[in-house]
């Protein structure tokens, strides 16, 4: 399953997932109200710290946040411009230490623990008839259904430029919406006739084996 | 629309809004250092098509893949981390966009579906974002309602693009295979 | 099945049809649009016939789709259609949960399964990463772990070359399960005990292949030079 997820055996690893998404959730309270901007500082220098717990790679894969530091130093900036630098550079070291931690919790916690941990919270929507094994299908669904999308688009793209021997850009869209909403009923078929998405288990009339004929 | 039909929709949306942003449908160069994703594009199309119930299941359940560690957001982004960062107010209003759009489609049945489809986008996929949006960056940027909203500018161009594509693709769907277009069906 | 009319947006697809289908090899023949395709839909309750009935080891499909669904695996043309799962053991496995094994039971027998047709390492490949002829496989054991009475092919392999084919079908022919395949390529049906030919939604011929197959043959080669481009 593609996830952000980094095998680990650190103390944070070990951790279970309701009490980091407890904890994370606390911290972010704590730190909003935060005004003075040595205070940030020092929670952005233990966030900082923290994250060691997955190593190099964690750092590493911070790299993939480099959009939201050009967002938070255009913030700085503006900031800076409008005469308001120090509130912002609270605001940016406060974002930092909340980005930095949610993201450790992702690093270090397993997309099916995750879920479990989630499930008190999801259960509740059992009243409208949204089963936690609908939901472990929709996420299933969509992991698959991304690659097969990606792959469909190439496709239609290829065969264009095959063509027209030019880019295809946009005016892809509309057929390429088509051809994904067939897949999707084939898809619905052939979910069907492997019982659904509620399965065969709660079929009375399927009690005791198969009838033969 | 049966329920196993349903589910597989709402996930074959929430993909579609995964697969944009994996996979650019146009390259917009970086503006003022903020990257212009097509994934709002995936959002409108979730409304316009799917409806209101529907079309919000699909975001959220996207959203619901980011936050627990799936990396789907432009730019392989993921985890809890984007829903602390300063834009986090946009992604809340994302279902909220979806389902205002998708209740408009419905409720403008009788017009030619281009034109809602349309009107419909820019309402909930512009409007209503940005309504999430610029409070979510005044509290959490620290900005003014001024300078977030100017701030905010950037992608209205881009915005605009996605909302012509809607309505062109939710016209075309309508005529070539109008059972998927949930939202009128 | 006994009389059984099918019709699909104003026209009728299958017309009357009364079929009883014993033989443990069945072929299913006919030109495009012959209804092929609609009729092993019936059997498992994914279409509905408007009038008539359809029986399958004993269970009432118009009464009973579920059950009916569960007796009949069916494997689709396009693997991508067909596989749910990101994971090959979570698609193989998906199928046990369906008849309602546990979590950690059904992930057990999906990776025994594996191994029992070689593919000890595939439990936690990415489908997107594997080829055609693999994801055909995968299709074929998630179906099969959910112990069919009867397994529907609807023009399998169709993408395939020609060794993976064969490499499949060999697979295929030493099931204990009742197998009914359309395909178009007749070279498919080797050890099939039966060939109906389809045409306008009525049985055109019914036998044995090697007198079914020549006639329907010739049929297509005379219609071949016959077409003209608005019924291609």
């Amino acid at each position: 399953m593609i996830s952000a997820y980094i095998p680990g055996e650190s103390w944070f690893h070990r951790i279970s997932a309701g009490p980091k998404l407890l904890g994370l959730c606390a911290l972010t309270v704590l730190l909003f109200p935060v005004d003075k901007p040595g205070i940030a500082a020092l929670a952005f220098s233990v966030a900082l710290v923290l994250f060691s717990a997955v190593g190099w790679e964690g750092y590493r894969r911070l790299m993939a946040l480099r959009p939201v530091v050009y967002l938070l130093v255009f913030l700085l900036i503006f900031h800076a411009l409008t005469g308001t630098f120090v509130s912002g550079l609270v605001t940016v070291f406060r974002l930092f230490t909340m980005i930095l931690l949610a993201t450790l919790v992702t690093f270090t916690t397993r997309m099916e623990d995750m879920l479990d941990a989630l499930n008190p919270v999801l259960t509740p929507l059992n009243f409208i008839g949204i089963s936690s094994r609908r939901i472990a299908l929709a996420i299933a669904l969509v992991i698959r259904f991304t690659p097969v999308l990606i792959g469909l688009a190439e496709e239609l793209g290829a065969a264009y430029r095959a063509r027209t021997g030019k880019r295809a850009g946009p005016r892809l869209t509309a057929p390429f919406a088509v051809l994904a909403l067939r897949t999707a009923d084939h898809v619905s078929e052939a979910l069907a006739a492997r019982g659904g998405a509620d399965g065969f288990e709660d079929t009375a009339e399927f009690d005791g084996g198969l009838p033969k004929k | 629309m049966s329920n196993d039909r349903t589910l597989v929709y709402v996930s074959l949306y929430a993909a579609l809004i995964a697969a944009l942003g994996l996979f650019p449908l146009f390259h917009i160069p970086f503006l003022g250092g903020v990257p212009i994703t097509a994934q709002t594009l995936g959002v409108m199309l979730a409304g316009v098509m799917l409806g209101p119930m529907r079309g919000a299941f699909a975001v959220v359940l996207f959203l619901f893949l980011v936050a627990i560690g799936a990396p789907l957001l432009a730019g392989g982004r993921g985890g809890l981390g984007v829903f602390a960062g300063p834009s986090a107010g946009f992604l809340i209003g994302w279902p909220v966009g979806a389902f205002v759009a998708g209740a408009l489609m419905r409720g403008m049945r009788r017009r030619s579906v281009i034109v809602s489809a349309a009107i419909s986008a820019a309402i909930g996929g512009i409007g209503v974002v940005y309504l999430f949006g610029i409070p979510g960056l005044v509290v959490l940027a620290d900005l003014s309602f001024g300078q977030a909203a100017l701030g905010s500018l950037v992608y209205i161009p881009g915005d605009l693009i996605k909302v012509a594509l809607t309505a062109v693709i939710a016209e075309s769907v309508a005529r070539g295979l109008p059972g998927a277009l949930v939202s009128r069906a | 099945m006994s009389d059984v009319t099918v019709e699909r947006g104003g026209h009728v697809v299958i017309a009357n049809l009364s079929l009883i289908l014993d033989e443990s090899r069945i072929a299913i023949v006919g030109l495009n649009g012959s209804g092929k395709s609609t009729l092993v839909r019936t059997f498992n309750g994914l279409i509905s016939p408007s009038g008539g009935e359809v029986v399958v080891h004993g269970i009432d499909v118009g009464k009973a789709p579920k059950a009916a669904a569960r007796a009949v695996g069916f494997v689709f043309q396009n693997p991508d259609h067909q596989i749910i799962f990101p994971t090959v053991a979570e698609d193989v496995a998906f199928g046990l949960r369906q008849i309602g094994y546990s979590k950690a039971d059904a992930r057990g027998m999906a990776v025994a399964m594996l191994r029992e047709y070689g593919c000890d390492d595939w439990a936690d490949r990415p489908i997107s990463e594997l080829s055609e002829g693999q994801k055909h496989l995968v299709c074929i054991l998630s179906v099969l772990a959910m112990e069919p009475e009867v397994l529907v092919l609807d023009e399998p392999f169709s993408s395939l070359d020609i060794a993976v084919r064969q490499n499949l079908l060999s697979r295929l022919k030493s099931l204990r399960q009742q197998i009914i395949m359309i395909n178009h390529d007749l070279d498919a049906f080797d050890g099939f005990e039966r060939m109906i030919w389809l045409k306008d939604g009525t049985v055109h011929a019914d036998g044995a292949p090697s007198a079914v197959a020549p006639l329907y043959r010739l049929h297509a080669m005379q219609m071949a030079e016959n077409l003209a481009p608005k019924n291609l």
